[in-house]
C-alpha cells in the first residue's frame, strides 16, 4: 500500500473505529485518534524526505469517463502534508487536556479524525472530482466540530451558517469544474493544464470567456472555504467551536485549503487574466475589511479570527497576481519567484504562528475559566510566563518583525508580488499597520498590566501537555523563515527576488513599528477601550445585511412559491379540474328526471334520431 | 434462474394468502421480505455484468395468450437489477418499521404492504409491456386503502381520494401513450414483448413519435411527480402511514423514470428530439423535460424551504430530487443515464430512510411535527440525532453517500461531449446546481430545529430502540457502501447503456 | 279498393295514439294498455305488408304473418311480467300514479 494512501485512509479507519466501537468511552476514542494522527505525522515526515509517489485508485469508469482517487505529489504537497499532520498532532495532544471534562469526547475526536482524513484528501488530490469530494467532507467535519456543543443555540446556528456558506461556494466550484470538464473533457489537473496550453494558441473569444467564467467559479469555492469577502461571515461565528478546533481548522488548515487549491490550479490564471484581477481585488478587500473590524473586537478568539481572515486575504491577493507579466510561468517545484509561491509561502508560515496564537488563546481561556473577553483579562504575563512568551513570539511572527520571524519573509514576498499595482499595494501596506495595531492592542490588554477580573487573578500556567505544543509551534514560527528549513519544504526563503531592493521590507517594517508604537501608546494601562467605532465593532453590519437578504430573497420568495403552488397549481389546475368534473356531473344529473314518462319521451326521441341517421342521411 | 424472478412476485402473494388464512401478519411479512432480499442477493451474485448487449438475463415466460402474444415474461438487465435491489431492501425495512400493534385490521395492513411491494417488483422485472403497466396499477389500490384507513391527519380520506384519482389519471394518460405506441409499431406478429417491440419501434415516423413521446412524458411524469404534476405527492406522503410513504416515495415513484428509460427512450429515439410545432414552437420534448425539471428543482425547492411541518417538508423534498433524475435522463448519454439509475437507487433509499425516521418521531407522540415546536431532541435521543444526521447529509448529497456519486455522474454526463458548445442542457444543469444549496438549507434547518439548540414543547423523547434502529442502519449502510464503492453498481448498469449510446 | 297505404296509415295512427298515451296518461295501467296499442299497430302493418306484397305466383309472403304470432306471444309474456311489476310497485308505493314514482330523480 503506497505511503500516501496510509496517510489518507488511516484517520478514516480511526473515525470508523470510534463510530462503531469506542463511542461510549471518550478516553479510548481520544487515544485512537491521537494514535492515528501520530502515525500519519511520522509518514508525513518520511514524505518530506522524499518517500511517497503518485498513485491512483479507480472509483468509477463509464466508457471514456474515469473518476479516480488519484494522488499527485510535488514539493507543495509534501510541505502541506507536514503542516497538516504536524499541527493536527499538536492540536490533538492539546485537546487531550482542553477537552478532558467534556461529555462528548468520543464525538469530538471522531470529528477530528474525519477532518484529518478529509484535509489529507484535499492535499493529495490530483483531479477536480477528488478535490471536490474532500472539499465537501472538510465542510461536514467543520460542521460537526463547530457544532460540538450543539445544545447551545449559537453553536448550532454557527455550524449551520458555516456549512451553508461553504455550500454556496461549492455551488460555484462545481460550475467551474463542469465548465472545465466541458471544455477539456478531463478532470485531472495535469490534463487540463495540457489541454489549456493547446487551447491557448487557438483560443477564440468564446473559449476565453468561458475559461474566465470557469476560473471565477472555481474561485467561488475558495471564497467559501477560505472565507473571503463576501462569504466571510461564517468564520468569526465558527469561534463557537472549541478552541483547538479553531486552531486546527479555522486557522491553519481548512481555510488554507482554498488558497492551496488556488495555488495548485494557478495555471488557469495564465489564461484568464480578468479572473486573476478579480481575485486580487477580493483578497485585498478582505484583508483590509477584516483588519479594520479586528481593531474593535473584544473577544480574544474573534480578534484572531478576523486576523486569520485578513491574512487569508493576503494570500488570495498574492495568487491574483499570477500571470501579471512580470513573472513567467514556472513549474511547482521552481524556486524562481512566482506569486503563487509567495502565497503558498505565507500560507505555510501563517499556519504555524496562527495555530500558535489560537492554541495560546486556548490556554488563556482554559486558565481564566473560559473567560474570552480581553477586557476581563490582564496581568497574565506574571502568572503564565510560558504562554505569554510563546504568544509574544506568535504575535511577532504575525507582525513580521524583521529577519527574526518567518512571518517577515513571507509577508515581504506577498507585498513584493503586489507591488506592481499601487491600488492593491497601498491597502496591503495599510493592513500591515492595522495588523500591528490590533495585535498590540490584544497583547497589551490581555497579557500586560494588572488583572482586570477575578478569573484573571486566579489564572495559573497550563500543564505541560498544553504548553509543549505552544513551544514547538513557537520554534517553528521562527525557524520556518530560516533558509535551510524552508528548503526542506520546497523553497528558499532567502532567494526571494526583491525587484525594488530593500524598499518593501523597509516600508513594511516602518508600518509595523508604527502600529506597535501607537497601539502601546493608546492601550497601555487602560481599563476599557478608549476608542469606540460602532461600525467596526458591528463588523460593518454584514450579518444583518445577509440576514435581510436571506429574508427577502429566500424566505419571501419561498413563501411566494408556496402560495403560487397552492393557489395556481393545486387550486386552479388540480382542484379546478376536480371542480369542473363535479360541475359537469351536476349538470348532467338533470337528465335523470326520475319520471317514467320523461324517460319514455327521451327514448322516443332517440329512436327518431336513429331512424333519421340510418335512413335519411346514410 | 427465472424461477427466482417468479418467486420474487409470487412469494409475497403467497404470503398474503397465508396471512388471510391466519398466519401471524407481521412475522410472515418480515420473513417473506427477508427471503426476497436473499433471492435478490443471489441474483446479484449470478448476474453477469460482462454482457455487453441489452439482453435480459434470467429470462422466463408463462404464456397466457398466443394471439396476440401475451405472456407473463420476466427478465433482468443491469437497470432492473438495481431497482429490484432497491425494492426488496425498502420492503424489508418498511415492514420492519411497522409498529407491532396497529389499530384496525392488522392482517389487511400487511397484505396491502406486500401487494404494493409485489406491484413494484413485478413492474421492474416484467419484459412484457402489458404486465409492466398492470403491475404498477396493482400497487395503486392498496396505497389508497392504507392512506384512507391508517393514515395521519384529519384530511386523510380526502387526500387518499385525490392521490388515487390523480395517479389513476396519470395511468390513463400513460395507457393512452402506450396504446398509441403499440398501435403504431409495424410488427410482423402481435406481441407485447418489450425487446421485440423495441426492435421494430424505430420505424415509426418522427412526426408520430414526438406526440407519443409527449404523452408518455406526461403520463410517466405524473407518476413521478414531475412539475407541474406534483400536487399529489406532498399531501400523500404526509398523510400516509410510514411503510406506505417509504414504499411509494422510495420505490413506486421510480416506476415512471424506469419506464422512460426502458420503454419511451429506446422505442422513440427521434421522438424526443423533434421540434413539436403548434404552440410549442421549436421546443422538443427533451427541451420541455429540461424546463419542467427546473421547476422541480428550483420552484419546488423553494416551496420546500417554506414548509413548517417536517412531514410535508420531506414530501416536497422527494419531489424536488426527482428533478435530478430527469436531468440525468435528459443527458441522453451513458454517463447521464447511469447516474439517473444510481440516483433512483440512492434517492429511494434516502427518502425511505427519512420517512422511517419521521415515522419513529411520530410514534413518540409529539404534539405535532411543526418544526417550530420541536427542538433540542438530540440531548435525550443521541442515537436518533446521529442517524438522522446521517440521513440528512446523505439526502443533500454529501460525498461518501450514494446520492453524491449519482449526482456527480449526472452533472458530468450533462457536460460530457459538450466540446465547448454550451447549450440548453448545460445551462439548465448550471441552474439546477443551485438545488444543492436549497436542499442544504431546508435539510439543515430541519435538523437544527428538531435536534439541536434549546428544547421545544417536548423536553425529551425516548431514544431509538434496538428494533427501530436496525432498518435505519441497514439503509444507511447501503447508502454508504454504494457511496464509497459506486463502481459496484456502475459496472452492473453501464453495459446496457454503453451499448445503446455507442460507448461514448 | 283499399290499398296498402290506407292500412299503413291506420297502423301509423294507432301507433301515434299509443305513443301519445304512453307519454301523456298518468295511470300506469293505462300506459300499459297504450303499449299494447303500439304493438297492435305494428302487427297490423306487418299483416298488411304480407297481404299486399304478393310474389309472382300470387301467393302472399307469409313471413310477416308468422312474425305477428311471435309478437303476440312476446306481448303476452311481457304483459304478464309488467303487470307483476306493477302489482309489486303498488304494494310498495300504494299508488298507480306515475308522477308519484320519482325517487330516482337526480
Amino acid at each position: 500500500m503506497p505511503l500516501p494512501f496510509i496517510i489518507l485512509f488511516l484517520p478514516l479507519i480511526a473515525a470508523l473505529v470510534i463510530l462503531l466501537g469506542t463511542r461510549r468511552s471518550g478516553q479510548t476514542s481520544a487515544m485512537v485518534s491521537v494514535g492515528s494522527v501520530l502515525i500519519t505525522l511520522a509518514c508525513a515526515i518520511a514524505m518530506l524526505f522524499g518517500a511517497g509517489e503518485a498513485a491512483s485508485l479507480t472509483w468509477m469508469t463509464i466508457g471514456d469517463l474515469t473518476l479516480d482517487i488519484g494522488i499527485e505529489i510535488d514539493s507543495k504537497t509534501r510541505s502541506m502534508m507536514f503542516i497538516v499532520t504536524f499541527i493536527g498532532a499538536l492540536v490533538h495532544i492539546f485537546s487531550l487536556q482542553y477537552m478532558k471534562d467534556d461529555d462528548a469526547k468520543a464525538r469530538f475526536f471522531g470529528g477530528l479524525s474525519l477532518f484529518m482524513f478529509s484535509m489529507t484528501g484535499i492535499v493529495l488530490a490530483d483531479n477536480f472530482a477528488m478535490m471536490f469530494i474532500f472539499w465537501e467532507l472538510v465542510g461536514v467535519s467543520s460542521y460537526l466540530l463547530i457544532g460540538h456543543w450543539y445544545q447551545k443555540n449559537s453553536a448550532a446556528d454557527a455550524a449551520k451558517k458555516a456549512f451553508l456558506m461553504n455550500r454556496i461556494g461549492d455551488f460555484g466550484f462545481m460550475i467551474g469544474i463542469l465548465i472545465l470538464f466541458g471544455l477539456t473533457g478531463s478532470l485531472s489537473f495535469s490534463d487540463i493544464n495540457n489541454g489549456l496550453e493547446i487551447a491557448e494558441g487557438a483560443s477564440e473569444s468564446k473559449q476565453a470567456g468561458l475559461l474566465t467564467l470557469a476560473t471565477l467559479c472555481i474561485f467561488c469555492g475558495a471564497i467559501g472555504k477560505s472565507a473571503q469577502f463576501p462569504l466571510h461571515t461564517w468564520l468569526p461565528d465558527a469561534m463557537e467551536g472549541p478552541t483547538p478546533v479553531s486552531a486546527l481548522i479555522h486557522a491553519a488548515t481548512m481555510v488554507a485549503a482554498g488558497v492551496y487549491m488556488l495555488v495548485k490550479v494557478s495555471f488557469l490564471l495564465y489564461a484568464a487574466p480578468l479572473a486573476a484581477e478579480v481575485i486580487s481585488y477580493i483578497g485585498c478587500i478582505t484583508a483590509l475589511i477584516a483588519a479594520l473590524i479586528a481593531t474593535q473586537q473584544d473577544d480574544i478568539k474573534k480578534v484572531l479570527a478576523y486576523s486569520t481572515l485578513s491574512q487569508l486575504g493576503y494570500m488570495v491577493m498574492a495568487v491574483g497576481f499570477v500571470g501579471m507579466g512580470e513573472f513567467d510561468k514556472q513549474g511547482p517545484d521552481s524556486n524562481i519567484f512566482d506569486p503563487a509561491n509567495a502565497a503558498y509561502f505565507h500560507l505555510y508560515t501563517h499556519a504555524f504562528f496562527k495555530a500558535l496564537l489560537f492554541l495560546g488563546s486556548g490556554a488563556v481561556i482554559y486558565a481564566c475559566h473560559h473567560q474570552q473577553n480581553i477586557w476581563k483579562m490582564g496581568g497574565l504575563k506574571q502568572k503564565m510566563p510560558i504562554t505569554t512568551g510563546t504568544f509574544a513570539i506568535g504575535t511577532a511572527a504575525l507582525l513580521g518583525i524583521p529577519y527574526i520571524t518567518s512571518g517577515f519573509f513571507s509577508k515581504d514576498s506577498v507585498l513584493a508580488a503586489t507591488y506592481s499595482k499601487p491600488h492593491v499595494f497601498i491597502p496591503a501596506l495599510c493592513t500591515v499597520f492595522l495588523t500591528a495595531f490590533y495585535m498590540t492592542r490584544l497583547f497589551v490588554v490581555a497579557f500586560l498590566g494588572k488583572a482586570k477580573s477575578d478569573d484573571a487573578e486566579h489564572a495559573k500556567e497550563v500543564p505541560p501537555i498544553m504548553f509543549l505544543p505552544l513551544v514547538l509551534l513557537a520554534v517553528f514560527s521562527i525557524a520556518a523563515g530560516w533558509s535551510f528549513v524552508s528548503k526542506l519544504f520546497g523553497f528558499d526563503s532567502h532567494h526571494i527576488p526583491h525587484p525594488h531592493g530593500l524598499l518593501i521590507p523597509v516600508l513594511a517594517s516602518l508600518m509595523g513599528f508604527a502600529g506597535i508604537g501607537i497601539g502601546f501608546l493608546i492601550y497601555r494601562g487602560k481599563e476599557k477601550d478608549p476608542i469606540r467605532i460602532p461600525l467596526l465593532a458591528n463588523k460593518f453590519g454584514f450579518d444583518e445585511l445577509y440576514a435581510g437578504i436571506v429574508r427577502i430573497f429566500q424566505d419571501t420568495v419561498a413563501y411566494v412559491a408556496k402560495a403560487l403552488d397552492q393557489i395556481l397549481i393545486d387550486g386552479l389546475l388540480v382542484r379546478g379540474l376536480g371542480a369542473i368534473t363535479a360541475g359537469t356531473g351536476s349538470l348532467l344529473r338533470r337528465l335523470q328526471v326520475g319520471n317514467l314518462q320523461g324517460y319514455a319521451f327521451l327514448f322516443g326521441l332517440g329512436v327518431i334520431a336513429i331512424i333519421y341517421f340510418l335512413i335519411i342521411s346514410v | 434462474m427465472s424461477l427466482f424472478l417468479y418467486l420474487l412476485i409470487f412469494l409475497p402473494i403467497g404470503a398474503c394468502v397465508a396471512i388471510l388464512s391466519g398466519a401471524p401478519a407481521r412475522l410472515t411479512a418480515l420473513v417473506v421480505s427477508a427471503v426476497n432480499v436473499a433471492i435478490c442477493a443471489l441474483l446479484v451474485l449470478a448476474f453477469d455484468s460482462a454482457h455487453n448487449l441489452t439482453i435480459f438475463q434470467f429470462e422466463g415466460a408463462i404464456e397466457l395468450l398466443s394471439e396476440p402474444q401475451l405472456a407473463l415474461s420476466v427478465g433482468l438487465d443491469g437497470m432492473s437489477l438495481i431497482l429490484v435491489i432497491l425494492a426488496t431492501l425498502v420492503t424489508l425495512c418498511a415492514v420492519w418499521c411497522t409498529p407491532v400493534s396497529i389499530p384496525g385490521n392488522q392482517r389487511l395492513f400487511h397484505i396491502c404492504t406486500l401487494l404494493i411491494s409485489t406491484g413494484a417488483i413485478g413492474a421492474f422485472i416484467s419484459t412484457d409491456l402489458f404486465f409492466f403497466y398492470a403491475f404498477h396499477e396493482l400497487a395503486l389500490i392498496p396505497t389508497f386503502l392504507m392512506i384512507a384507513y391508517w393514515g395521519y391527519g384529519h384530511e386523510r380520506r380526502a387526500i387518499a381520494w385525490k392521490t388515487t384519482i390523480y395517479l389513476a389519471l396519470g395511468g390513463i394518460i400513460l395507457l393512452a401513450g402506450l396504446l398509441a405506441l403499440y398501435a403504431n409499431i409495424p410488427t410482423q406478429e402481435a406481441t407485447f414483448n418489450i425487446e421485440a417491440l423495441t426492435k421494430d419501434a424505430s420505424q415509426i415516423p418522427a412526426g408520430t413519435q414526438k406526440w407519443i413521446a409527449l404523452t408518455l412524458l406526461v403520463g410517466f411524469g405524473i407518476l413521478v411527480s414531475l412539475f407541474p404534476f406534483h400536487s399529489w405527492a406532498a399531501p400523500a406522503y404526509s398523510a400516509a402511514p410510514t411503510p406506505v410513504a417509504m414504499l411509494h416515495a422510495g420505490v413506486l415513484k421510480k416506476f415512471g423514470l424506469y419506464g422512460l428509460l426502458r420503454v419511451a427512450m429506446p422505442m422513440l429515439p427521434e421522438g424526443f428530439n423533434t421540434p413539436l410545432g403548434f404552440f410549442f414552437g421549436d421546443l422538443t420534448v427533451m427541451n420541455l423535460m429540461l424546463i419542467l425539471l427546473l421547476g422541480n428543482i428550483l420552484f419546488i425547492g423553494l416551496v420546500t424551504i417554506s414548509q413548517d411541518y417536517l412531514d410535508k417538508m420531506l414530501g416536497f423534498s422527494s419531489v424536488m430530487h426527482m428533478g435530478y433524475a430527469f436531468l440525468g435522463i435528459a443527458c441522453y448519454n451513458a454517463v447521464g443515464w447511469t447516474g439517473a439509475v444510481m440516483m433512483m437507487f440512492a434517492h429511494g433509499i434516502s427518502i425511505a430512510l427519512l420517512f422511517a425516521l419521521c415515522g419513529n418521531l411520530r410514534q413518540r407522540k409529539l404534539p405535532s411535527l411543526d418544526l417550530d415546536s420541536l427542538g433540542g431532541l438530540g440531548k435525550s435521543a443521541p442515537t436518533f440525532a446521529l442517524l438522522f444526521g446521517f440521513a440528512a447529509f446523505a439526502s443533500i448529497g454529501l460525498p461518501g453517500f450514494a446520492n453524491f456519486a449519482s449526482e456527480l455522474l449526472i452533472f458530468l454526463g450533462a457536460f460530457q461531449g459538450a466540446d465547448g458548445e454550451f447549450g440548453m442542457l448545460q445551462i439548465v444543469t448550471i441552474l439546477a446546481l443551485w438545488g444543492v444549496v436549497i436542499s442544504a438549507v431546508y435539510m439543515l434547518r430541519a435538523y437544527r430545529k428538531t435536534f439541536q439548540g434549546d428544547t421545544g414543547e417536548t423536553e425529551s423523547i425516548p431514544d431509538l430502540s434496538a428494533s427501530e434502529r436496525w432498518p435505519i442502519i441497514i439503509l444507511i449502510a447501503a447508502l454508504l457502501a454504494i457511496g464509497f464503492f459506486p463502481g459496484l453498481f456502475v459496472d452492473i448498469i453501464k453495459p446496457a447503456f454503453t451499448a445503446f449510446h455507442g460507448a461514448k | 279498393m283499399v290499398s296498402l297505404n290506407e292500412y299503413l296509415l291506420v297502423s301509423g295512427l294507432l301507433f301515434a295514439i299509443g305513443f301519445a298515451g304512453v307519454l301523456l296518461r298518468r295511470n300506469i295501467i293505462v300506459i300499459f294498455m297504450c303499449l299494447e296499442i303500439m304493438l297492435s299497430a305494428a302487427n297490423l302493418s306487418l299483416v298488411a305488408f304480407s297481404r299486399f306484397n304478393l310474389s309472382e305466383a300470387g301467393v302472399p309472403n307469409y313471413n310477416g304473418q308468422v312474425l305477428v304470432f311471435f309478437i303476440i306471444t312476446v306481448a303476452a309474456a311481457e304483459v304478464a311480467l309488467g303487470l307483476a311489476i306493477i302489482v309489486a310497485l303498488f304494494r310498495a308505493r300504494r299508488t298507480v300514479h306515475v308522477e308519484d314514482l320519482d325517487s330516482m330523480k337526480n
